[in-house]
């Protein structure tokens, strides 16, 4: 079959890191990635299907994999070579229409008992990750056995399978995923009613966590942080109260919390400041400021994917903050399935909005070059278009 | 020396004319027949100011000497105005210290121990130590500053007091000190007819209190012009005001009045009329335009805001506040006023570096509209040179550029509130109070150098009465995205801006130019 | 071309906050006659080119490494008679750090005595420190007549003169007695005389280092004396001695205590300054 890998080499991966990330490197003929006939993945054990993908997002962690910029923490979790793409609306061969919740727990690996996390529902701390009937991974996308979205065939555990809505474009299907992370950050953050929360960062991550954050725990001011001009149409649309761009970030948040403000030009703080922020740039520069602007007692979710990044941990330590990851989905509190929850919201947001400009697999690498700029032009979520393949009608 | 004002028509011989564009200068030539306005040449000055200053104050009008109401014991206090006065800031030594130092000679004479010195900033921003050296001199500062040479604080809920609500309703507040002395002593330096008068006293050691009484939309809307008082709701307010403190303190009213020499020797070529350069004026012209084409900003603004104006003494006069603002209102206007005949359909003129409110700082875009629309557009007395419904052209870069230490508020003013609506009414009913209590502001303005949280909304309400009497406004050479942000048009020439006005006036306009500055008062009949 | 730039900085120089008060401008022509070889260093285009190189040099440098920490500056700032500045003296770096105490109108017309027998021994180097810091040779023996000529005639053209009557840097920081000389220049030209004491010096370049090192530095600056009328210059020096010594103990006792009506009595401009012993007759001007 057709699929775009992901192969571990340690030459290729300093020549990507020699270029800083530059797009023509990081999927040129030398880097990590390549596109090519790959053996289809055999089913592992009972339980598990075929899924052919159709539309299958480029996410923010599969491009800091490919430019060298992931966290080298995660490699261990990762079995190589894989096939990337764990945003997937797909076809099962019966023509159901599914979105894959991707994390590989006990559950899909086939372990009896189940840790205890993934007991408690929450597959995303599962603490077998390297066990079981497949190969390392947290999730499909970054596991050897499974395939991956950037490919023509995945296999998935039926429990991994959500069916989607008929009125629920796949364009907007493509988006559930993410959205589940998001809405799991939301429901851990629980934004009260008469907090000030910023979304900092609007990109996909940021406008989904702005559209959960405005129905599921509307707080009374909902600040997000944006760069181009349309994030922040998006931001707006989807229920910011205000859209602040990023050199003008501690003046007008100074002027939404009442606080004040402290410091020079280039490294101000706010005394006072902001109750819950959503980190949602993932890196260290968004999380820095966060932690200035957050304010004493408050707390910071981090919801983008970070990687080793230089974040001043004065403020954490002296405004006693809660810096929180989040990652990933589960069971939420009221017992539900947080794909349920995303999938019970996402038509109202218009979700297919966001998604687009859609690539063939061939050209990937214009492809993953556009992802990487998505915001400077106009973009949100970048997606592979495989559904002229066979299974999609 | 000495030539009245003139209005010149523009004709094929005329060179081109010289407009004032923030930091910077640009010529422009106008169409034929456009008036240009220009103000009269400095009075000259007074030859021994110090000798008239101590003839002012052995002479009062409605008044005794000075010397007679000193007394060993007695509690004195004297006010003076802040640096939003002269502008450009004069060189040493200013008017000011030159009357503070015969009035504290006299003082020293009577064996007057208690002594305070105010700086009568109102919602100003504090003056800096060497701002207030620059003013006072060295001599003054050094006896005094800082125990009790210091800065009116109008949001020191200890150092202010209540003294009473005026027929209108008005509330009056004045600062402690002040209003517990013996005898307030008020030296003023009248540059425009808005200031001085009663307005010193009620508006310069005010609070925000007594302030909103009358720097209202409302107010503003109504003074046709606030540049002269007899037609300003503005200053009939302050009048009761004043009157309402001169009943309750024993004041002492010294204003002085200067010629429009605003421009030091190297760069005189701002302050002649285009006709009068020579070569060496035309030189540094070109200099000054070519280096404020290339220099940096930073570079540009410490350049034009170390210039200091060999401004003159032309009158002083001491004693009751009528019977001296009078005399000193008619010597500004001898020095300032223009005839000028009829209206016409579009005025242009050059917003300069400098307004009151930001003495070395960047002008923001709002102060710029402040500048503009308020101060330069209110300079007439009877009725405005444009006619209702026609277009004034502004000259400024109009960059968004804000001083973090000194327009803290204006920055938030910009960004939230005309981001919002940019109508006055609306931006007073809504946002103003927020402003004038944000606990932020009150404490940058008491401890650091910030002008108060509302003079934003002031600066603002000041264009108010322009904004309504006028059909547009376009900025020639602004930044557009900020320009539009304020509500108004861009333009990046002049001939196109004048094609712009065309559709709002109508074909074949009648143009009249402001050589602004000097300052001048334009008297339109 | 290159004289038109160098027009254009005097122009610029003296026109720069056009109009400050300023006292009578020295012309060139009445720069010291007495030692021809070193008059252009007080005349343009020296003094822009020195002008350039002091802000663009060596203030900031010295600024950088001291931090001067100036106290009484006011006593200089209304001087608008030529004085003579005396300072102890422990290291090379004083005359910077001095000159960057003092006011920007004080500093364009100050000359330095510098000691004949070791900065003017060779002629490069005496070329070198006049242009760099517009010094003189003032012999360290202070009583030699020549000299003393030579420095009446620069107070007398409205030059202030810094000069350290303790003759050489100290070797241990401590104050050395004063060579009669300041006594003698005050009483011939009765110019006022003003007390500097200079700490920290030591720490920036002591006597036998050559690279300095980076330390704060604190500048006190005394209110002016006069000769009294019938005062022997010798006691005169006695007291300019005491004065600089104790402007380098303790913190600053105030000058002048009891109200302020004193203090500004104390300041008043020459001219007006009633003469506090019934003494009569001010010194004649320049
Ligand atoms: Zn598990």
């Amino acid at each position: 079959m057709l699929a775009v890998q992901f192969i571990r080499s340690l030459p290729a991966y300093a020549l990507v890191r020699a270029s800083r990330g530059h797009p023509a490197v990081a999927t040129g003929d030398l880097s990590m990635l390549h596109l090519g006939d790959v053996e289809e993945p055999r089913l592992p054990g009972p339980g598990w299907v075929r899924v052919r993908p159709g539309l299958s997002g480029i996410c923010g962690s599969d491009l800091s994999a490919i430019t060298g910029h992931a966290s080298r923490y995660l490699d261990a979790l990762t079995s190589y070579p894989f096939v990337p793409g764990h945003e997937v609306v797909g076809v099962l061969e019966d023509g159901t229409r599914v979105v894959v919740e991707p994390a590989l727990g006990c559950r899909p690996r086939g372990l009896e008992p189940p840790c205890r996390p993934c007991a408690e529902g929450m597959p995303g701390r599962c603490e077998r990750v390297t066990e079981g009937v497949v190969g390392a991974g947290l999730q499909i996308g970054y596991c050897a056995d499974t395939g991956g979205g950037w490919g023509e065939v995945l296999v998935a555990h039926e429990s991994q399978l959500h069916q989607v809505p008929a009125g629920l474009p796949d364009e907007a299907a493509v988006l559930v995923e993410p959205l589940a992370c998001c809405v799991h950050a939301v429901l851990q953050g629980r934004a009260a009613p008469e907090e000030v929360v910023v979304v900092q960062g609007a990109g996909t991550i940021g406008l989904l966590t702005v559209a959960a954050v405005r129905r599921l725990t509307p707080p009374r001011r909902l600040i997000c942080v944006a760069k181009h001009p349309v994030q922040r149409e998006h931001a707006l649309r989807l229920g910011a109260d205000q859209v602040v761009t990023p050199d003008r970030l501690f003046q007008r948040l100074r002027f939404a919390t009442g606080a004040r403000r402290l410091g020079g030009p280039d490294r101000p703080l706010l005394l006072g400041g902001v109750d819950l922020t959503f980190e949602c740039t993932g890196s260290g520069r968004g999380l820095d400021e966060a932690v200035r602007f957050t304010r004493a007692g408050g707390r910071v979710l981090c919801v983008g994917m970070p990687g080793r990044e230089e974040v001043d941990w004065a403020p954490i330590w002296q405004r006693e903050l809660t810096v929180t990851g989040s990652y990933a989905y589960g069971t939420e509190r009221d017992g539900r399935r947080t794909f349920e929850l995303a999938l019970e919201l996402a038509p109202e947001l218009e979700l297919e909005r966001l998604a687009g400009p859609l690539f063939p697999l061939g050209e990937y690498r214009r492809a993953v070059a556009y992802a990487r700029a998505a915001g400077r032009l106009g973009a949100v979520k970048v997606a592979f278009d495989l559904r002229d393949r066979q299974g999609w009608d | 020396m000495g030539r009245p004002g003139a209005v010149i028509e523009v004709d094929r011989n005329t060179p081109p004319t010289l407009f004032h564009f923030g930091e910077g200068v640009r010529l422009e030539r106008l169409p034929l027949g456009t008036r240009v306005v220009y103000p009269p040449d400095p009075l000259p000055p007074i030859a021994h100011p110090e000798r008239a200053i101590r003839r002012a104050l052995a002479h009062p009008l409605d008044d005794d000497p000075l010397k007679s109401l000193l007394r060993p014991g007695m509690r004195l206090t004297i006010a003076f105005d802040d640096l939003s006065l002269p502008l450009p800031p004069m060189v040493q030594p200013d008017v000011r210290q030159l009357v503070l130092e015969e009035v504290i000679e006299l003082a020293a004479a009577a064996g007057v121990e208690d002594v305070h010195l105010i700086v009568a900033n109102s919602l100003h921003r504090r003056m800096t130590a060497e701002e207030i050296r620059h003013v006072v001199g060295d001599r003054v500062f050094t006896t005094f500053y800082p125990d009790r040479l210091y800065n009116h604080d109008a949001e020191d809920t200890e150092g202010n007091v209540f003294l009473g609500t005026t027929a209108m309703g008005e509330e009056v507040t004045l600062n402690r000190r002040a209003a517990e002395s013996d005898l307030l002593i008020y030296v003023n330096l009248t540059l425009v007819p808005m200031d001085g008068g009663h307005k010193s006293l009620a508006t310069g050691l005010g609070s925000y209190r007594s302030i909103r009484a009358h720097h209202t939309v409302h107010t503003l809307r109504n003074s046709r012009s606030y540049m002269h008082p007899p037609d300003s709701a503005l200053h009939h307010a302050c009048t009761r005001q004043g009157q309402l403190i001169e009943d309750a303190v024993r004041c002492f009213h010294i204003e002085t009045a200067v010629n429009n020499h605003c421009f030091p020797a190297l760069v005189n070529f701002m302050q002649k009329r285009e006709t009068d350069w020579t070569a060496a004026d035309q030189a540094a012209y070109l200099t000054v335009k070519q280096l404020t084409d290339l220099a940096p900003p930073a570079v540009k603004r410490a350049v034009f805001h170390s210039m200091r104006a060999p401004y003159g003494l032309t009158a002083v006069h001491a004693g009751q506040v009528d019977a001296v603002h009078e005399r000193t209102l008619a010597a500004v206007e001898r020095q300032m006023l223009v005839e000028v005949e009829g209206q016409t359909d579009i005025v242009t003129f050059g917003v300069p570096y400098l307004g009151p409110y930001n003495v070395n700082a960047s002008m923001n875009p709002v102060l710029v509209v402040c500048m503009g629309l308020g101060y330069l557009f209110n300079l007439y007395r009877g009725r405005p040179v444009v006619r209702p419904g026609g277009v004034v052209i502004l000259f400024h870069p109009c960059r968004y550029e804000f001083d973090s230490v000194q327009h803290p508020s204006y920055i938030d003013f910009y960004d939230e509130v005309l981001a919002d609506t940019t109508d006055p009414a609306e931006i007073e009913a809504r946002y103003e109070r927020c402003f004038a209590e944000d606990a932020w502001y009150r404490q940058l303005y008491r401890r650091s150098h910030a002008y108060h949280g509302v003079h934003p909304f002031y600066a603002w309400y000041w264009a108010a009465h322009a904004m309504e009497y006028v059909g547009d406004v376009i900025v020639v050479g602004g930044e557009r995205e900020t320009v539009r942000h304020l509500g108004f048009k861009c333009a990046s020439t002049l001939a196109d801006a004048l094609e712009m006005a065309e559709q709002t006036v109508g074909r074949h306009p009648s143009i009249t130019h402001l050589r602004f500055p000097p300052l001048m008062l334009a008297d339109v009949r | 071309m290159r004289f038109e730039l160098l027009r254009d900085l005097e122009l610029v120089r003296r026109g720069w906050r056009w109009g400050q008060v300023r006292p009578e401008w020295p012309e060139p022509a009445a720069a010291i006659p007495e030692l021809p070889s070193l008059e252009w260093a007080r005349a343009e285009p020296v003094r822009s080119l020195r002008w350039l190189v002091q802000q663009g040099l060596w203030l900031p440098f010295t600024r950088l490494m001291t931090r001067p920490e100036v106290e009484g500056d006011e006593w200089l700032r209304d001087q608008d008679r030529a004085m003579i500045l005396v300072s102890n003296h422990v290291s090379h770096a004083d005359t910077h750090v001095l000159l960057a105490a003092l006011p920007d109108r004080v500093r364009e017309r100050t000359v330095v005595g510098a000691a004949a027998d070791y900065w003017y021994r060779r002629p490069w180097l005496g070329r070198l420190v006049s242009f760099w810091l517009n010094t003189f040779p003032f012999a360290r023996s202070g009583g030699a007549q020549g000299v003393l000529h030579s420095s009446s005639r620069l107070l007398r053209s409205g030059w202030h003169l810094l000069i350290y009557p303790e003759g050489t840097r100290s070797p241990d920081g401590r104050l050395q007695e004063f060579k009669p000389g300041v006594g003698h220049l005050a009483g011939e030209t009765r110019a006022p005389v003003v007390p500097i004491h200079v700490q920290g010096t030591h720490r920036v370049m002591p006597k036998g280092r050559r690279i300095p090192l980076p330390a704060p530095v604190r500048v006190r600056i005394g209110r002016p004396l006069h000769l009294e009328p019938g005062e022997a210059s010798r006691s005169f020096t006695r007291r300019v001695e005491r004065a600089v010594g104790e402007l380098g103990g303790g913190s600053r006792a105030p000058e002048v205590v009891g109200s302020w009506i004193e203090r500004w009595r104390a300041t008043a401009p020459a001219r007006r300054r009633p003469r506090p012993g019934g003494g009569r007759g001010p010194a004649g001007g320049a």
